[in-house]
């Protein structure tokens, strides 16, 4: 295997955690990370760093969970690498000839450019189950910027690194060649290839914002306020608190080997009906087994101990781990990078 | 935090990046659009004189302790606005009609040119139709009205927004006399029953729909109704797979739940409520004072004191019982001024028997909901602190007023509302005081802001001579209704059914028997005679349509096109063809922009002055301060405002036509209205203009004193301490108070101020003549009636996450978060029957017509439905028929009734409103050659 052989190793960490119970599919991560990063640039036109998916669905590259890469018994695995129609988007239109071409009807606003079958969040809403007991839920994503980043691995330039001061893991891309182990290697299939620049391209963790005490942009710029950043490695921080200490946010797909850094607060549902159409308290509408498939076993705990919590608040009881979530001041959910960007100044 | 340590972000690569993130300029900015409630402060970043990127402010602070604050309030549109600046439809120059309309083929030129074209349509429509002639259409761009200074010249209509866009409550109205009490957003965080009702705040509410999730994890609970699994259920702890169109059955069988299980809140709606109030069983009407005591009060009515036994007056000054007890129950008599007794029951008994085929188990029957879930959320609701949170669906079905009843009803019962955490919410803005007075205040400075203040109210307190019982609240709604009868052949807003009758082909329509509802006793048209034979709509130029040709057509900020219920083929067959100038002015190409004579470019949003939506949901001023230049020939809409009355002036007066004269009989002098509305040169650009208007918005105590362009610049934006006397504030009754959220209708329930309706309280019971006529004196349920036709699916609609109306549908962007194309949803059983796929692309068709679109398939959609979110622009379709042309545009007749309390016109306010949700539809595989296109 053409790979570096070298295994990631970081100082401080910086992780996300998503609240799935506030995520509200808006996409507004998504854009201000298009706007900020991929907008306008050669050979960015089909790259969403960040995206968010309707689940169940094939999401993005579609079947993506289908594809392989990470570790297998601490084995670097190549997966299969996604194609740019499997990816989708990268659309453009035939604006000029609807609008300035003078054939009115004849002509309507059509994809000129791009996959003609698939786009960044295709099956948006379609979700699962049979009516009445349809379910659905959003699912953010972005690069892990994992521990044990398998892309880093597989790279045989050597062009990505994991940073020490923040665990970011960061392609160097002039010294990337386009070669896509890389690619291949990330299970979680968030590496783009720009083709025009024969250099693959990744969520850069907005680390230019994170030096100057800025969230990134799809934190900070999340309305739903399901999203918080900070140091995993600090045991006062938000994300440490919901990750290890009341455990109620787990990483996507553990058994890939790779020990991702964002996490999920997994998502409650609605009672299902019963055939009469009466509630069903006591059974769970996304099947359970559905999002152990997503987030492994410990999803199950999480779910508890988030219900736990909840049942709490509804007793009138105080819940520290409700208090977190329901975010009393936003602030708080940018961690050690709550500075307001305006501020800045650039010399 | 961060250490720099050991970077290994060093290299050209990591500068390339962080070059990317940096500005030479920052300013604040928002969006000037209709959503709910907009306003989101922004900061607009300018690298190079461009808009490079725009981040949320995230500076609200913590309104009141233990509540979220509002932070970082936005969304998807807002966060790539800028991008539109530059995008391919953008508008830079001027452009003249050289093909046909429609055709798309437009030749740039100088604004002289355009202007004088334009000024001289309009002379020439105002002189042979006169102004009335003239049409402007209300649109759901805010930051456009500027544009339409020339109306105060010519005294032309403007039509009004709510029946353009279909945004009203009519149960709500008819209820409490206003459609728009509305808590603050983060007043949702307080809720301990969340009803999501008849709204997809997931995809409408992007920027406040937190509140209810966090509400959630506060210990409340989150129910949502809807026909389908909608992505608003996702969040809550039980789905309501309501059927269409039945709500109200359900409401109504919840309210059944709390009456029969003794549940409600007597003192509640004994007080706040006509429940108590005596009708007559040989008439159907209330007891009036006129037939008890002679000379009395036509509006005076009575309840029985169970006390005393006696039938007394209900006080119409207050809401407070004093010593009286009402019955809620029984029959009693009434002695008359003539001696002869009648029997008479509180409506509360009434609502008893009417209630009685509402049983849980038939409303099941009807809504296809378990009866165990409607008794579920009933006893939920009459214990828990209860907000239905509901948008502008209801109101768009056909019985929407009857659902809506219902649904307030059913608050009424549990008394929820009038305190943190209850009530529901419609539209509702205020604060626009500076802005609107700016030019009537006659002078500069706010010396003369504050002396017009003192005349307007002093003047307004004339009005309550007659009836001193009259509230301020009623004071300012019957100003309302006098300016609007004044303004109407004066600039003024119209209700625009009845041009559309005469006009736009709806005659024919409206009267369709086999669209309309079946319990009506006679036709359309008997109605519709009837109403102009009582004069009911006589000062809001009604009958002037008959005789009045439009001419010109001028739609700023709007697409008509795509927006029109009713349809394209309305507008291009039976309008289009009268018209002889249709202008858009827009900073971006259209439909409607395709279809007119002239296209003349307005600024974006970042490149001019202008304030967001001043909605109650967020109570703040919220700057939009001008970032960049327009680009090319671009003005801002107050300059293309100013651009057109000089025209209008300039080329009067050379074709010496001095007046003109309207349909009232008034005389319209042509000269003079730009020293007007310039306080006679003072306004001389937009900055000083604008500043004025905020300085006076703080004279008149909206926002602090000291206020000003400068303060604003500095922090953004600022909350309110007041309602100001222009705008609907005054509706929501109830103080601003700096350390809490806001909830209205408090000075109802803690003040026991009337409400400004026929009964001054919560009115249930409707006896107008033709509201008994139809049944619907008390809610009930009615079935949706076959408009569009009796086909095998219901069509349902709604705000779309994607896009503010049609502004943001085809930014390239946003379509990358999507299919990137208009597409319907639909049960994927119902599909497969039918062999169509995922991403087909099939014809959908109503009686009214038909459209071509791909599907989406999932089991989140009842069977039985098709879901068509709107704001897809007809030209992203191929033949460019859209979702307006399958939808007939119906108006309930109801309606039509006024002459009756609160049954009247305001801006804004009571008219017959298109109805476009429940359409019947059939989907139609398309044919394999049809395919290629």
């Amino acid at each position: 295997m053409a790979t570096n052989g070298k295994k990631a190793t970081a100082g401080h960490q910086v992780a996300w955690v998503f609240d799935l119970n506030k995520c509200i599919g808006c996409q507004t991560c998504s854009v201000a990370c298009k706007v900020l990063w991929n907008e306008g640039d050669e050979g960015s036109e089909h790259m969403w760093w960040m995206t968010v998916n309707t689940q169940p669905g094939k999401g993005t590259p579609k079947d993506w969970e289908s594809m392989g890469g990470g570790y297998s018994n601490g084995e670097l695995q190549l997966g299969k690498l996604p194609t740019a129609e499997e990816f989708g988007g990268g659309w453009d239109y035939n604006y000029d000839e609807v609008l300035h071409g003078g054939k009115g009807r004849s002509v309507h606003l059509q994809k000129i450019a791009g996959s003609k079958t698939w786009g960044p969040n295709w099956d948006e809403d379609e979700g699962g189950g049979e009516w009445p007991n349809a379910y659905f839920f959003y699912l953010p994503r972005l690069c892990n910027h994992c521990t044990d980043a398998s892309c880093l691995e597989a790279c045989p330039v050597g062009a990505l690194v994991k940073r020490e001061e923040d665990g970011l893991v960061l392609r160097n891309e002039d010294v990337c060649e386009g070669n896509q182990l890389c690619a291949a290697a990330c299970p979680y299939k968030k590496i783009y290839f720009n083709a025009p620049r024969g250099v693959s391209q990744q969520c850069i963790g907005c680390f230019p914002r994170i030096e100057k005490g800025v969230a990134p942009a799809c934190v900070r710029q999340c309305p739903g306020r399901a999203a918080f950043v900070g140091f995993i490695d600090d045991e006062t921080s938000l994300v440490h608190r919901l990750v290890n200490q009341w455990k109620v946010a787990v990483p996507l797909h553990p058994e890939y080997g790779t020990k991702p850094n964002v996490f999920y607060v997994p998502p409650l549902a609605p009672a299902p009906l019963n055939p009469d159409g009466s509630a069903n308290e006591n059974a769970d509408r996304i099947p359970p087994q559905y999002l152990e498939s997503l987030f492994g076993k410990d999803v199950h705990g999480a779910l508890a101990n988030l219900k736990a919590e909840l049942a709490k608040k509804r007793r009138g009881e105080a819940s520290e781990v409700m208090d977190a979530l329901i975010l009393y001041e936003w602030k708080d959910a940018l961690g050690p990078f709550s500075k307001d960007p305006a501020e800045l100044v650039w010399k | 935090m961060v250490t720099r340590a050991q970077t290994n972000g060093n290299g050209a690569w990591a500068e390339r990046y962080r070059d990317k993130w940096k500005w030479d300029k920052v300013t604040w900015g928002s969006h000037s659009v209709d959503c709910y409630p907009g306003g989101c402060p922004y900061r607009v970043y300018v690298r190079d004189g461009k808009i490079m990127r725009e981040e949320q402010s995230g500076s609200f602070d913590v309104v009141q302790a233990g509540v979220p604050d509002m932070n970082p309030m936005g969304c998807q549109k807002g966060a790539c606005w800028g991008y539109q600046h530059y995008g391919p439809d953008r508008v830079t120059q001027p452009l003249k009609r050289v093909g046909e309309r429609g055709e798309g083929k437009f030749e740039p030129v100088s604004w002289d040119v355009a202007l004088k074209d334009i000024a001289d349509a309009m002379l020439d429509a105002a002189v042979d139709q006169g102004p009335e002639s003239i049409i402007t259409l209300m649109t759901p761009e805010p930051g456009a009205a500027p544009s339409r200074a020339f109306m105060g010249v010519l005294g032309s209509p403007l039509t009004d927004g709510n029946a353009e866009f279909q945004d009203w409550s009519p149960g709500y109205y008819l209820t409490w006399g206003k459609f728009n009490p509305v808590s603050s957003m983060d007043d949702w965080f307080l809720a301990e029953l969340t009803l999501i009702w008849h709204c997809n705040p997931v995809y409408t509410n992007i920027h406040w729909f937190h509140y209810v999730n966090e509400s959630r994890y506060n210990g409340g609970e989150v129910i949502t109704i809807a026909p389908d699994y909608s992505p608003s259920s996702i969040h809550s702890d039980h789905h309501v797979p309501v059927r269409i169109g039945t709500d109200a059955a359900l409401a109504l069988s919840m309210c059944k739940v709390v009456i029969d299980e003794g549940l409600y809140k007597k003192k509640f709606i004994q007080e706040q409520t006509d429940l108590p109030m005596l009708v007559r069983k040989d008439t159907g009407h209330f007891l009036r004072g006129n037939e008890v005591n002679a000379g009395d009060r036509e509006d005076q009515f009575f309840w029985l004191d169970s006390k005393s036994r006696q039938v007394v007056p209900a006080p119409r000054g207050t809401l407070a019982m004093g010593d009286v007890d009402p019955a809620l129950e029984g029959t009693y008599k009434a002695r008359l001024v003539d001696g002869s007794e009648v029997e008479v029951q509180p409506v509360f008994e009434r609502l008893r028997e009417s209630l009685k085929d509402y049983d849980p188990e038939e409303a099941a029957k009807v809504c296809e909901v378990s009866a165990d879930m409607i008794r579920m959320i009933a006893r939920k609701a009459a214990v828990k602190r209860t907000k239905i949170f509901s948008g502008w669906n209801s109101g768009k079905y056909y019985h929407g007023d009857l659902m809506e009843r219902s649904m307030a009803l059913l608050l009424a019962l549990t008394g929820n509302w009038g305190k943190q955490g209850t009530g529901t919410r419609s539209w509702a803005i205020s604060g626009l005081d500076g802005l609107a007075f700016l030019t009537s205040k006659g002078k500069p400075g706010q010396d003369a802001a504050r002396e017009f203040q003192r005349q307007t109210l002093a003047m307004r307190r004339l009005l309550s001579q007659e009836d001193p019982t009259m509230t301020m609240e009623m004071v300012l709604n019957r100003a309302q209704e006098m300016g609007a009868g004044r303004m109407a052949g004066f600039g003024g807003m119209i209700p625009p059914a009845f041009l559309w009758y005469h006009q736009f082909g709806y005659k024919e329509r409206w009267n369709r028997e086999d669209w309309s509802d079946p319990t009506m006793k006679r036709s359309f048209d008997e109605y519709y005679q009837e109403a102009m034979d009582k004069g009911w709509w006589d000062n809001h130029m009604a009958k002037v349509w008959k005789d009045v040709e439009p001419r010109v057509l001028v739609e700023a900020g709007g697409n008509v096109l795509r927006r029109h219920r009713g349809g394209q083929v309305m507008l291009l067959k039976h309008l289009w063809p009268k018209l002889k100038m249709i202008v858009s002015i827009d900073f971006r190409i259209n439909t409607t922009g395709l279809h007119s004579d002239y296209i003349l470019p307005a600024a974006q949003h970042y490149e001019k002055l202008g304030n967001s939506m001043p909605s109650v949901h967020h109570l703040n001023f919220v700057l939009i301060d001008k970032a960049v230049d327009p680009p090319g020939e671009a003005k801002s809409d107050r300059q293309i405002g100013h651009m057109l009355v000089k025209a209008l002036e300039q080329r009067a007066q050379e074709r010496g036509i001095k007046e003109i004269k309207n349909h009232a009989g008034q005389t319209i002098p042509l000269q003079g209205a730009y020293d007007r509305m310039t306080l006679n040169g003072f306004l001389k650009d937009d900055e000083t203009e604008f500043d004025e208007a905020i300085k006076d918005t703080a004279a008149y105590g909206i926002i602090p004193e000291g206020n000003s362009l400068e303060t604003l610049r500095e922090k953004g934006h600022v909350r309110w301490t007041a309602w100001g006397i222009a705008g609907f504030g005054l509706a929501q009754a109830s103080t601003i108070e700096p350390d809490k959220t806001h909830n209205p209708f408090r000075w109802h329930t803690e003040d026991k101020v009337p409400y400004p309706t026929l009964t001054r309280r919560a009115q249930f019971y409707i006896d107008h003549d033709w509201f008994i006529e139809g049944g619907e004196a008390l809610p009930v349920h009615k079935e949706n009636p076959h408009h569009g036709g009796n086909r095998a699916f219901r069509l349902t609609s709604g705000h779309p996450r994607w896009s503010i109306h049609s502004m943001n549908m085809t930014n390239n962007i946003i379509l990358n978060t999507h299919r990137g194309e208009p597409f319907i949803f639909i049960n994927p059983d119902e599909a497969a029957r039918r062999g169509i796929e995922n991403g087909e692309e099939v014809r959908l068709t109503s009686d009214a017509g038909s459209m071509l679109i791909t599907t989406k398939l999932s089991a989140s959609v009842r069977p039985g439905q098709i879901i068509l979110y709107n704001g897809f622009e007809p030209y992203q379709h191929r033949e460019w028929y859209a979702q307006g042309d399958v939808e007939p545009g119906m108006v309930k007749w109801l309606h039509l009734a006024a002459g009756y309390g609160h049954l009247k016109y305001r801006p804004w306010h009571w008219q017959p409103v298109p109805v476009d949700r429940g359409v019947g539809v059939d989907i139609e595989k398309l044919p394999a050659t049809a395919k290629a296109g």
